[in-house]
C-alpha cells in the first residue's frame, strides 16, 4: 500500500508539472498583456507608452520567453510563492484566492449536502419500489434534470422567481444594503441569495447520485446473499437497508472522493450568471485580464485537488473493500 | 427404423435460419424503449431542420425564375459564394421581394416557409406584402412565432439557422474527437507496455486541464472564431472519454481467441486493429461518442452564452440566450425557446445514449430474460 501511495505521488508530481506547463504555455500566448487593459483599448489615450509597458513587463519577467518564465514561477511556487496579481492592485495570489474560497464553498458544500441527503432516500425509494410507475415516472423526471443545462435552468428559475414571482434576488451575494442589517436580516438575506444559485449547483448532482445509488442497488439486489435474506423471512425494508445499502457504499465512497475539486472549483458559468463573487468568477474574470499569476495559482489548485481526489478514491477503495489490495 | 422426433426437427429447422445478427438485434432491443426512439426521432428531425434551414426560414427565395432562367438564391445561407452573381449585377442588394417584382415582371419564386431572416431585420421594403415590420424586443406574434430580439431580428429564424450550428458542432467535434481518441486507446490497448504508459499519462493529463481554460484559451488565441474552430478546439478536447473506453475494450478483446487466430494467419498490427478489434468494440465506444454529442453542444452553447463563441454574426442557441439574460426583465422569449431546444437536445442525445449502451451491453441482455 505505501510502495502503491509513493508511486502514484510521483506520477502525480510529474502529471502536475506537464498540466501547469501547458495551461502556463497556453495562458502566455493569448494576444495581449495584463497591461494591455480594457480601459486601454476603449481609450487610446490611457494606453501605455512602449517605455513603460516594457519597464513593467521587465518588472514582473513578463519580457523573457514564456518557458524560461515557466521555470522561473515554479520555482516560486515551490519556495511557497504564488507572485501577485497584476490587475488587482498586486494583490498576493494566494490572499486572493482565499478571500474568493469562502463564496464558492458556501455554495458547493450546500449543495454536496443536500445532494447526498436527498439521493440516498431517493436512490432507496426507487430501487425499492423499481418498475413501478411512480418509480419510472421519477427516474425518467431525474433523467431530465440530469441532462438539463445548469445555465438554463438558472435563467429560467431567474424568469420565475424574479421576474414573474418577484420573490427572490436576480444576482449577487448580498444586498447593497447589506451592512446596515441586523444579524438575521443577513443571514436571511445571505439564504434569499443562495436559494438559487444552491439549487442549480445541487439538482445535477442530485440526479446524478440518485441513478448511481439505483443502479447499484439493482446490482447488489440480484445477489444470493439478498435472496438467502428474503428467503429466512428479513424484511424487506431490513434487507434494502442493511443487506443491499451497505454493500453499495463502496462504489458510493469513492464518489465523494471525487467530488472533492468540484467543491473548491465552483462553476464558472452559474457563478458569471449569479454575479456570485466565488472561485469559478475569478478564474473567468482572470482570463480575461490575462492575469497570469492568479490562472495558473487557481489552475495549480484545481488540479492538485483533482489528483488528490482520485488517489483518495482509490485508497478509500481499499480501504472499505477488504478485496482490493493494490501490490 | 429410426425416425427423428418432431421437437427435435423444429429445433434443426429454427437453426437452419440464420440467426439475427448483433446490429439487428441490438436494434430491436433499441425499439423496445420508448423514449430512446422518440429521441431519435427527435434528432433526425433535427438534423433534417438543419439541413434544411434556408427553405424553412429565410428572405431569399428557394427557386425563382428571373429573366427565363432558374436560380436558387437560398444557396446564400449555405455558402456565401453560392449566390448568383447576376443578382448583384442587376443590383438586387439582397432584398428578392422588391427587387424581382421591379425588374422583372414576369418572374416567380418559391419562397421558404417563414418569410424571416437570422442576419437581418425584416422592415421598409423588405417586409411581405400586407405584414407588418418586425418590431424590435416584440413579443411572440403571428408573425414572429417566437418573438424578436433588441435588433428586430426573428428568433424563430435564429434558432432554425441555430440548429445548423448545433447539429453540425456536435456531429463534426466529436468524429474528430471519436478519431482521436479510437487510436488513441486502440494503440494503448494492444501495444500496452511503455506505449500504453505515456498514452495513459497524455489522457490523464488532458482530464486534469480545466477544460474551459484549455478552450478560452485556444478561442483568445485566434482572431476571428469560427465555428469550425469551436468543433476543432471541442473535438481536441474532448476525447479522453472515449480513449479511455477503447483502451480497455482492447485490452479485453486481444486476448481473445479470435485474435489469436488472426494472427496465427498472419494478419498485421494494423489489421488486427482495426478491422479484428475495433469492429467488436465499436458497440460500447458508440456509447460515449454519443454523450460526446451532447457535451459538445452544451459546450457550444455555454461558450456562446458566455461571449466566446462565434463571431457574429453567427445563430446560436446559447448566443440568444445571453441577448435574452441581458434583458431578462423584457424579453423571456429570448431565454424559454432557445433554452428549451438546448434542453431537449442534450436530453435527447443522452436518451439515444443510455438506449444504446442497454441495447448493445449483454451483460444486460442476459439479466432482461
Amino acid at each position: 500500500m505505501t510502495s502503491y501511495i509513493i508511486r502514484r505521488l510521483g506520477i502525480g508530481v510529474i502529471t502536475l508539472l506537464l498540466i501547469t506547463f501547458l495551461v502556463y504555455g497556453l495562458v502566455r500566448n493569448i494576444p495581449g498583456t495584463p497591461f494591455t487593459s480594457d480601459l486601454a483599448q476603449m481609450n487610446p489615450s490611457k494606453m501605455m507608452s512602449p517605455e513603460a509597458a516594457e519597464k513593467l513587463n521587465r518588472l514582473y519577467g513578463l519580457d523573457k520567453p514564456w518557458y524560461q518564465a515557466y521555470f522561473h514561477w515554479m520555482s516560486n511556487v515551490l519556495q511557497g510563492d504564488f507572485g501577485v496579481s497584476y490587475s488587482r492592485n498586486n494583490k498576493p495570489v494566494g490572499t486572493l484566492i482565499l478571500e474568493r474560497m469562502p463564496a464558492t464553498l458556501l455554495l458547493s458544500s450546500t449543495s454536496l449536502v443536500l445532494a447526498y441527503l436527498l439521493s440516498v432516500p431517493i436512490g432507496l425509494w426507487s430501487s425499492a419500489r423499481a418498475d413501478s410507475p411512480s418509480e419510472r415516472t421519477a427516474s425518467t423526471l431525474l433523467y431530465m434534470l440530469y441532462s438539463l443545462p445548469a445555465f438554463v435552468a438558472a435563467l429560467y428559475l431567474q424568469l420565475l422567481f424574479y421576474v414573474k414571482l418577484d420573490w427572490l434576488p436576480l444576482y449577487g451575494m448580498t444586498s447593497d444594503d447589506y451592512a446596515t442589517f441586523t444579524t438575521g436580516g443577513k443571514v436571511w438575506d445571505l439564504l434569499l441569495h443562495a436559494t438559487l444559485p444552491v439549487i442549480c449547483f445541487t439538482y445535477g448532482s442530485l440526479a446524478f447520485y440518485s441513478r448511481f445509488i439505483r443502479a447499484n442497488m439493482q446490482e447488489v439486489l440480484r445477489q444470493d446473499y439478498i435472496r438467502t435474506a428474503r428467503a429466512k423471512g428479513v424484511a424487506p425494508l431490513t434487507i434494502i437497508w442493511k443487506h443491499a445499502f451497505r454493500n453499495t457504499l463502496i462504489p458510493f465512497v469513492t464518489l465523494v472522493g471525487l467530488s472533492l475539486p468540484g467543491l473548491f472549483s465552483g462553476a464558472v458559468i452559474l457563478e458569471q450568471i449569479f454575479s456570485w463573487p466565488g472561485m469559478g468568477r475569478l478564474y473567468f474574470e482572470s482570463i480575461g485580464q490575462r492575469d497570469y499569476n492568479v490562472i495558473m495559482g487557481l489552475t495549480l489548485m484545481f488540479s492538485v485537488l483533482t489528483l488528490a481526489g482520485q488517489l483518495l478514491a482509490d485508497i478509500l477503495y481499499a480501504v472499505v473493500d477488504p478485496r482490493v489490495t493494490y501490490n | 427404423m429410426l425416425t427423428t422426433p418432431p421437437e427435435v426437427e423444429t429445433m434443426l429447422a429454427e437453426s437452419a435460419e440464420p440467426s439475427a445478427g448483433f446490429w439487428f438485434e441490438s436494434w430491436r432491443r433499441f425499439r423496445k424503449r420508448k423514449l430512446a426512439v422518440v429521441a431519435l426521432t427527435f434528432v433526425v428531425a433535427l438534423t433534417a431542420i438543419a439541413a434544411t434551414a434556408p427553405l424553412i426560414a429565410g428572405t431569399r427565395p428557394i427557386v425563382t425564375r428571373y429573366k427565363g432562367e432558374l436560380y436558387f438564391p437560398a444557396l446564400w445561407y449555405y455558402n456565401r459564394s453560392w449566390e448568383n452573381p447576376i443578382f448583384n449585377k442587376d443590383r438586387f442588394r439582397a432584398n428578392y421581394i422588391a427587387s424581382l417584382q421591379a425588374k422583372d415582371p414576369e418572374s416567380w419564386a418559391i419562397w421558404p416557409l417563414v418569410y424571416q431572416d437570422p442576419y437581418r431585420r425584416v422592415r421598409g421594403d423588405l417586409v411581405w406584402p400586407d405584414t407588418p415590420e418586425n418590431p424590435a424586443n416584440g413579443p411572440p406574434s403571428r408573425y414572429n412565432w417566437f418573438g424578436t430580439n433588441s435588433q428586430g431580428f426573428d428568433v424563430f429564424a435564429s434558432m432554425v439557422h441555430g440548429a445548423q450550428t448545433a447539429v453540425s458542432v456536435g456531429f463534426v467535434s466529436m468524429s474528430i474527437a471519436a478519431a482521436i481518441g479510437i487510436t488513441l486507446g486502440a494503440l494503448a490497448g494492444y501495444f500496452g507496455g511503455w506505449i500504453d504508459t505515456i498514452i495513459s499519462r497524455i489522457i490523464e493529463v488532458v482530464m486534469c486541464i480545466p477544460s474551459l481554460v484549455l478552450i478560452l484559451a485556444l478561442v483568445a488565441l485566434l482572431d476571428r472564431v469560427t465555428n469550425f474552430h469551436l468543433m476543432v478546439i471541442v473535438g481536441c478536447t474532448g476525447w479522453t472519454g472515449i480513449a479511455r473506453l477503447t483502451r480497455a475494450e482492447f485490452m479485453k478483446l486481444k486476448q481473445l481467441e479470435f485474435v489469436s487466430a488472426a494472427r496465427a494467419m498472419g494478419a498485421g498490427s494494423t489489421r488486427i486493429m482495426f478491422t479484428h478489434i475495433l469492429r467488436n468494440s465499436l458497440a460500447p465506444v458508440l456509447v460515449p461518442i454519443t454523450f460526446g454529442i451532447a457535451d459538445a453542444i452544451l459546450i457550444e452553447s455555454g461558450l456562446s452564452f458566455l461571449g466566446f463563441g462565434a463571431s457574429p454574426p453567427n445563430p446560436s442557441w446559447g448566443t440568444l440566450l445571453a441577448a435574452g439574460r441581458n434583458s431578462i426583465e423584457q424579453t423571456w422569449w429570448l431565454i424559454v425557446f432557445p433554452g428549451a431546444a438546448i434542453f431537449l437536445t442534450v436530453l435527447a442525445y443522452n436518451l439515444i445514449g443510455e438506449g444504446l449502451q442497454e441495447a448493445t451491453d449483454p451483460r444486460l441482455r442476459q439479466d432482461a430474460h
